[in-house]
């Protein structure tokens, strides 16, 4: 399963993934803002932009094609709106590209625009979570201000989410074993409702006995962390790079 | 030089096309917004206010959740991953299947507070590991999927239902309960989408679609959560009196008002927004000789838009081509700023893919150097 | 100096009014390895979630001289610790350090003194080095070991197990074997699998239907292939060859 491939190669070791997960996250977000501000008049620019997380995911070794793969799977919805972009936006506009110019409409760079858009920001946060394991991840909010309830609920959810999803498969699968033509839309509806109530009784039951694990080793409402996490200069280098690089890209073609 | 595709290699393209775009769509009914149909600063508006709001809620909540809860709360978030597999074939709709979002049951069983909380854990989730949506769609989802559904889901089923409902009374209240609350957040997204103003789609077309799409999906979520709800009845009665013990206090009363209220704002905003605002910038009608009162109306409206688009085109990084605010109504299409753009532009993406490959053939050749690094740290 | 576990005249009924446990009279002393055995239902986990102050019965518990009420839980968790049947429910935090923290977390300690004793029971079980694992990238074996881990960095005086062997491949249920002999705290382990049982303990309570029927040693009660038969059970295969 893809998903769970992210979480093994958040495992892996590199530079990238021994930096501070706050780090990493500003980082990300302030890419993510610089990026998405680009007008829709800046198409070319997007490939600059694209070399950050490009270098990040070479730097850490996770697979390229395996990181766009994933990307194309979540794409369709903004596949389908900047598609749209061509049908809305006729504005005619003369594109020049090196040697070539080209007569089309406002709607196809913007539609390039958007695409591209998409590509490097989601690059970018494949790139932050591939290369910080989540319970890092969680620590990092939790020192920048997350809720400690949220913190608590994003841990277990992401402990047993595995696990349910898993059990999810098992009952599907139990399912096809048995069903072999489609119901009415009543029996569906009944059998649906009866497999999606039963993981519903197995997690409250599972909820049920994890909170006497707890009980029973103490719990008394309050979780408490240990102090772990340091920056280090690695940390203030990789952020200084990355402003250098977005300062530089503001000049690019402002200048020249 | 041409070369022709075999018959045989365009069918299997094509038939891999469409089991992709099925097997995508099948994921993407959920449809998170991403991040390039924000704006900046509705993205970080959007952000500050999820973040407010859940603040408010993890505050609130602490005196109602007890310590015992906790688990409770994370699996069933965890169950919501596994429920939103489990799909049906929809009744209309041959080769589709629906599946269930389960932001109400989960504002139902647990309470408004735990549940808002719970399924915004799994939008975080979803945009972190699985990559559904982005980061700074983060706040817009948050606010459309998690706490408006959660709240109004709850307060309508409440509306509707008692606590000792008939079979009947359930998949009624059930099904208004989840139509208005996944239309509430529904809504929101061309009204997210609008103020932005990166998108083209014209504001109604996009209100129109999600909202008819959306109605559906809130049926059908209907239907299923009210089954379950029976069915839990029927076989654990002991976790739905759970429920009505656990349950929030309101006045139906207040209810009513602040619903009335907030359906005369909406509808008034909507007709205000919608009105006010381009619907697109329609080049295309700007020569409608059946109506020759409408140019005016779009050149005065979208003189802002046009305005900041300028702005930017002419002091933006690398600008590709131009919108001349002053273009309306030409026919002919628009000079870009400097002939030497384009040779900018080339460079740009030539040399970054340049730099690209630099850096791919450096990493490779220190692994090589190294003999295979990157395996799983010893702990 | 009091006993481990001393319980007199215990009764406990489950919500729905069906009696789980039923006068359970018994008595264990510091040190000794005892095995729960019984056929699925007799109530094995019921009398050790008793212990362990779960349960509102009638009658008596006590654990170390203190009475295993709701208002001693914490105190009586920290003397008696519970390594329940399925690992995933006891691994709940992200990763295995978290989950082998929290017991000495919750009881108050130091920074320092956490972290050793956290150490320490992973070594014990064989698990350093792993510190940072999430428990869902640990096998089945690993996964009850490290369950295991978070009731030892506790460092409790009674350690009781439910059905500690089930599902784990011979190799695994022999480590875990020498593990458990390992360990110095009186254990009480409740058990389907009478060949773990005679390995480990010598002495064994049979339990029936909410009943204890016999107490004794190990080797007279699962040899005894009338009583086993009778109960549901089986006579352990080193018994057997005894009784040849």
């Amino acid at each position: 399963m893809h998903h769970a491939q992210i979480d093994r190669i958040s495992y892996q070791d590199s530079p990238i993934h021994r930096l501070d997960g706050r780090i990493k996250l500003a980082c990300v977000l302030i890419f993510s803002v610089f990026v998405i501000s680009l007008p829709a008049t800046s198409v070319s620019i997007l490939a600059c932009y694209a070399i950050w997380p490009f270098a990040v995911l070479v730097v850490a070794g996770v697979p390229i094609s395996f990181v766009l793969k994933h990307i194309l799977i979540v794409s369709p919805f903004i596949a389908v709106l900047a598609l749209s972009s061509l049908l809305y936006d006729k504005a005619p506009v003369i594109a020049t590209f090196g040697p070539w110019r080209w007569e089309t409409t406002a709607g196809v760079l913007r539609c390039f625009s958007i695409c591209g858009k998409f590509i490097i920001t989601m690059t970018a946060l494949v790139g932050l979570v591939a290369t910080t394991r989540f319970s890092d991840l969680l620590a990092a909010m939790a020192k920048l201000g997350v809720p400690h309830l949220l913190v608590v609920q994003l841990g277990f959810l992401y402990r047993y989410i595995f696990m349910l999803i898993d059990r999810g498969y098992h009952v599907l699968r139990a399912r096809a074993g048995r069903k072999f033509r489609n119901l009415g839309f009543a029996d569906e509806l009944k059998t649906t409702a009866a497999i999606a109530g039963s993981i519903f009784i197995g997690s409250i039951d599972l909820a049920g006995r994890v909170n006497m694990a707890m009980q029973g080793r103490g719990f008394d409402g309050r979780f408490h962390r240990l102090t772990e996490m340091r920056i280090a200069g690695a940390d203030y280098l990789f952020a200084a790079t990355l402003t250098l690089y977005l300062v530089a890209l503001q000049f690019l073609g402002r200048v020249f | 030089m041409r070369t022709r595709l075999g018959r045989s290699g365009f069918y299997a393209g094509l038939v891999k096309l469409i089991v992709f775009i099925r097997a995508a769509s099948e994921r993407s009914l959920k449809m998170h917004m991403a991040n390039e149909l924000l704006s900046v600063p509705v993205a970080i508006g959007t952000l500050g206010t999820a973040a407010a709001g859940l603040g408010l809620i993890c505050h609130k909540a602490k005196s109602l959740i007890t310590s015992d809860r906790f688990a409770l709360m994370g699996i069933m978030g965890a169950f919501v991953f596994a429920a939103q597999m489990v799909n049906f074939q929809l009744p209309l709709m041959p080769g589709t299947s629906g599946h269930m979002v389960g932001a109400v049951l989960l504002a139902i069983i647990l309470g408004p507070y735990a549940g808002a909380i719970a399924i915004s854990s799994v939008v975080i989730i979803q945009c972190l590991v699985f990559q559904d949506g982005g980061l700074l769609a983060l706040g817009c989802n948050i606010i459309n999927m998690a706490l408006v559904p959660t709240f109004v889901g709850y307060w309508m089923y409440r509306l509707f239902v008692n606590a000792q409902p008939s079979q009947w009374r359930l998949y009624l209240g059930s099904i208004i309960a989840c139509v208005v609350a996944i239309l509430a957040g529904a809504v929101l997204v061309p009204i997210e989408a609008a103020v932005s103003g990166v998108l083209r789609v014209p504001f109604y077309t996009f209100l129109i679609t999600m909202v008819g799409v959306h109605i559906v999906i809130g049926i059908v979520e209907g239907l299923i959560t009210a089954a379950v709800l029976v069915y839990l009845r029927q076989v654990r009665p002991d976790i739905i009196a759970e429920c009505v013990v656990n349950s929030v206090r309101f006045s139906k009363g207040v209810l009513y008002m602040t619903l009335i209220t907030a359906a005369i704002i909406v509808g008034a905003g909507l007709s205000h927004l919608a009105s006010s605002l381009p619907d697109g910038l329609e080049w295309s009608y700007a020569e409608r000789p059946d109506e020759p009162d409408f140019e005016p109306i779009i050149s005065n409206e979208s003189h802002a838009v046009a305005a900041v688009e300028d702005f930017q085109s002419r002091y933006s990084a690398l600008p590709d081509y131009t919108i001349r605010a002053g273009a309306f109504g030409q026919s002919a299409p628009v000079e870009t700023v400097e002939a030497g753009a384009g040779w900018q532009s080339f460079a740009a993406v030539f040399g970054s893919g340049a730099t690209m490959g630099l850096i791919w053939l450096g990493a490779w050749a220190l692994r090589k150097k190294n003999g295979g690094q990157n395996a799983p740290r010893s702990n | 100096m009091a006993g481990a576990v001393e319980i007199e005249n215990f009764s406990y009924d489950y919500p729905d009014g069906t009696k789980a446990l039923v006068d359970i009279n018994l008595s264990i002393t510091h040190g000794e390895k005892v095995a729960l055995i019984g056929p699925n239902g007799a109530g094995k986990s019921t009398l050790l979630l008793a212990m362990s102050a779960f349960l509102k019965g009638t009658g008596k518990i006590s654990i170390d001289g203190i009475g295993a009420t709701a208002k001693n839980a914490k105190k009586i968790r920290s003397l008696l610790g519970l390594v329940m049947q399925n690992p995933d429910e006891q691994l709940f935090m992200p990763t295995l350090f978290d989950d082998v923290a929290f017991g000495p977390m919750n009881m108050g300690l130091d920074e320092g003194e956490v972290r050793s004793r956290t150490t320490d029971a992973l070594k014990t079980v064989g698990l350093e080095g792993m510190e940072r694992k999430p428990p869902h990238h640990l096998s089945g074996g690993q996964k009850r070991s490290a369950a295991i881990a978070t009731i030892l960095s506790m460092e409790p005086k009674i350690i009781t197990m439910d059905e500690p062997e089930a599902s784990l491949d011979p190799k695994t249920r022999n480590k875990l074997n020498r593990l458990l002999k390992s360990l110095s705290q009186t254990l009480i382990i409740a058990t389907c699998n009478m060949d773990f049982a005679a390995g480990l303990c010598e002495r064994a309570i049979l339990m029936d239907e909410g009943r204890i029927i016999a107490d004794g040693g190990a080797s007279k009660i699962m040899s005894d292939a009338k009583l086993m038969q009778t109960h549901g059970l089986e006579v352990a295969a080193v018994f057997s060859r005894i009784t040849h």
